[in-house]
């Protein structure tokens, strides 16, 4: 194993990269930014609620408030957008990889042989709109490999494809 | 005596009948002296001769146990009552040990251990062999009184995985010990013998550790008190202190500022208690270090009154860190700490993670050689001593120096045979190992002020522990590239390490389905 590297790591090329790369990515079902966008805006209602009345019955100042909050729940619906957009993930031949974030990027690759189990899990918004997400864990708490957004019979391939691949190459921890 | 049929047998046994004395003993010694104190006294003040209360300074107390009217006051006032109601007591207190000593009962064989406890509540509790990540041998100061020891298996999990064995004979624990080691260590067909049990004798493929264990073990080194002691007070935590009396003591000479500083030694002093406790812990729990080389493992024997013994099977390893913190430089000392999956990630209980508290480096390497055999030592003179790119190094660019401008010279990654070393830290110096055969899975990261000057952070994941194996502002193309030779080495790891053991001891071989292995798993080969 001491062998030297093939290609000096500099002029190595390499297939998984921060920004993409030729790989076949896939994304992640686009009801998962309509969740939580619906999330989003369950939370930001009841400020919306409450300043509005405010300036309706006391001061018209609070309509300035009224007005910070629409801005700030735009801004994060827009933020939820790209942050869905920008996660996705790939079956390697001995990993998944898992991309996400545009300002924060990560990039977390799970060999099949770590893989102890799979979560798959769906709340009841998830599953109006027909997704869950998909938590593959390792013996490291620390490895994240969290898939949110997967069309749910999606999921549950994938489920059994890790199993499968998980038992084939399993390795001692 | 029970090292010649030992408990590893699959038999039930049981503990040893003191355990339950020892295990509640502390409280019930107390509640027996206090119950006897009381007793003594009413002794003596019924016979009149009321030395406790002189004055009236003991009015309430009288008034409470032996004041008139009260028939149950007065019946205990009795002494013979009292002795007796004591004595009941004391008899049901120990027909309740007795019974419970009745009940626990530990097995060694089919493939696993277990413990049955309980009478009303049963535990019923097992840990299969291949699951074993280290077993310990722990003896408490009563427990060193009485020549007692308890035996801790430590299987991967959560926080409660533990199976503790409390008590045993120090000479039985050890041998049991040695013997769980061996099975959960050592070899499968070992541990797949049909009966369960262990053919001691023979066909042992240890070679020069076998039945006499203990005396297999190689003392490899020990570490003075002195110097541990040295070396602990030398600490962030007692440095920062210091510097912060030395400020007080000289502010208090200044008249102007002199009371503002006195005002404020009372709010140093839980704080100086908070560094001197944790200080003091360390020394009592890494005192009279001594490591011994078992062979499979390495045994680690620290504890100045809370004595331990923990065997860390090397292949259990999952990454080695090597660290200088600044004031240990003049003394060229380091100290070796590795992850080992199961031990828990605690910072608070390293009993498990520190393989060196403090040690020349040369010591180090001698145990890093153990612990890690793949590893030249030319590598890791260069991870912990070394900068530059020389050596294969391949370290973070200029466009990190904003990040990192004293060390962005010495933070690279190189790979070592069998083994991804990583360096860093000018002030304190940091060298980790990570086999990658253990490598779980990987990160790259990508802050947005990174994400600016084109750097990313890199982060290999393995069982928790103290050790963390990241390296941080790499260019962002190194990063991806670090990803992708990492990724590929631990993918020809894993090929070549032996797959997990599915073994079920408890089934016939013939179920286990090697079938599901495809590149053939050697033991199969082998047989």
């Amino acid at each position: 194993m001491a062998d030297p590297l093939p290609v000096p790591p500099a002029a190595r090329s390499v297939s998984v990269t921060l920004h993409g790369g030729d790989l076949p990515w896939r994304p992640v079902s686009p009801m998962l930014t309509r969740v939580r966008l619906i999330t989003l805006a369950l939370a930001v209602a009841p400020a919306l609620v409450v300043t509005v009345v405010l300036g309706v019955l006391l001061t018209s100042w609070a309509l300035l408030g009224a007005v910070a909050v629409v801005l700030v729940g735009l801004w994060a619906a827009w933020l939820v957008a790209r942050q869905v957009s920008s996660i996705s993930w790939v079956e390697l031949d001995e990993e998944i990889v898992i991309r996400k974030g545009r300002l924060f990027r990560t990039l977390v690759s799970v060999p099949y042989g770590r893989l102890q189990y799979v979560d798959i899990q769906s709340g009841p918004l998830a599953r109006a709109h027909g997704i869950a997400s998909c938590e593959i864990h390792t013996a490291s708490p620390e490895s994240d490999g969290q898939l949110p957004g997967l069309p749910v019979a999606e999921a549950e391939a994938l489920r059994a494809r890790l199993a499968a691949r998980g038992e084939a190459q399993r390795a001692g921890l | 005596m029970s090292a010649e049929a030992p408990d590893g047998s699959g038999e039930w046994r049981r503990l040893h009948p003191l355990s339950p004395l020892l295990r509640g003993g502390v409280v019930l010694v107390g509640l027996v002296g206090y119950a006897a104190s009381q007793i003594y006294e009413n002794v003596l003040s019924s016979v009149g001769l009321d030395v406790f209360a002189p004055d009236d300074g003991d009015v309430e107390f009288d008034d409470g146990s032996s004041g008139p009217g009260d028939p149950v006051d007065q019946a205990l006032a009795h002494p013979f009552i009292a002795l007796a109601l004591l004595a009941a007591f004391l008899g049901l207190v120990a027909l309740a040990n007795w019974v419970a000593w009745r009940f626990a009962r530990f097995r060694v064989g089919g493939g696993q251990v277990e413990l049955r406890q309980g009478v009303l509540f049963r535990q019923h509790r097992q840990v299969r062999l291949e699951r074993v990540q280290a077993v310990e041998l722990s003896r408490p100061l009563i427990g060193r009184l009485l020549g007692l020891a308890r035996v801790v298996v430590q299987s991967a999990g959560g926080a409660d995985s533990t199976l503790t064995l409390s008590y045993l004979e120090l000479g039985r624990a050890e041998a049991l010990r040695e013997h769980l080691l061996d099975l959960a260590g050592r070899s499968d067909e070992v541990a797949l013998d049909p009966s369960g049990a262990l053919a001691r004798d023979g066909a042992q493929p240890r070679g020069p550790s076998s039945p006499v264990l203990d005396a297999a073990a190689r003392p490899v080194l020990e570490v003075p008190n002195g110097r541990l002691f040295v070396a602990t007070i030398l600490h962030g935590s007692t440095i920062a202190l210091g510097l912060i009396l030395l400020l007080g003591a000289t502010a208090a000479g200044v008249r102007s500022v002199g009371p503002l500083a006195l005002a404020g030694v009372p709010a140093m002093i839980p704080v100086a208690i908070g560094v001197a406790y944790s200080r003091v812990k360390q020394l009592l729990v890494h005192g009279n270090f001594h490591l011994a080389d078992t062979g499979t493992g390495v045994r680690v024997q620290e504890g100045l009154t809370d004595l331990r013994t923990t065997t860390i099977p090397i292949h259990r390893i999952q990454a080695l860190e090597l660290v200088q913190p600044l004031w240990w430089r003049r003394f060229g000392w380091w100290r070796l700490r590795v992850n080992v999956a199961g031990s828990g990630s605690s910072e608070e209980d390293d009993h498990d993670t520190t393989l060196l508290p403090v040690g020349t480096l040369e010591e180090a390497r001698v145990v890093l050689s153990l612990l890690a055999p793949g590893v030249p030592t030319a590598a890791w003179g260069a991870a912990v001593l070394g900068d530059g790119p020389d050596g294969g190094w391949q370290g973070v660019s200029e466009r990190a120096r904003p990040f990192d401008p004293l060390s962005y010279r010495r933070n690279a990654w190189t790979d070592a045979a069998g083994a991804v070393l990583l360096r860093s830290g000018r002030w304190t110096r940091r060298a980790v190992a990570v086999p990658y055969a253990r490598i779980q899975s990987l990160s790259v990261r990508q802050g947005w002020l990174e994400g600016r000057r084109g750097l990313a952070t890199v982060h290999i994941v393995t069982a928790p522990g103290p050790v963390d194996a990241s390296l941080a502002h790499l260019d962002a193309h190194a990063a991806e590239v670090f990803l992708d030779v990492i990724a590929d080495r631990a993918r020809i790891a894993r090929r070549r390490a032996e797959p997990a053991r599915p073994y079920l001891a408890a089934d016939p071989p013939g179920l286990v389905d090697w079938v599901r292995h495809p590149q053939g798993s050697p033991d199969t080969e082998r047989r």
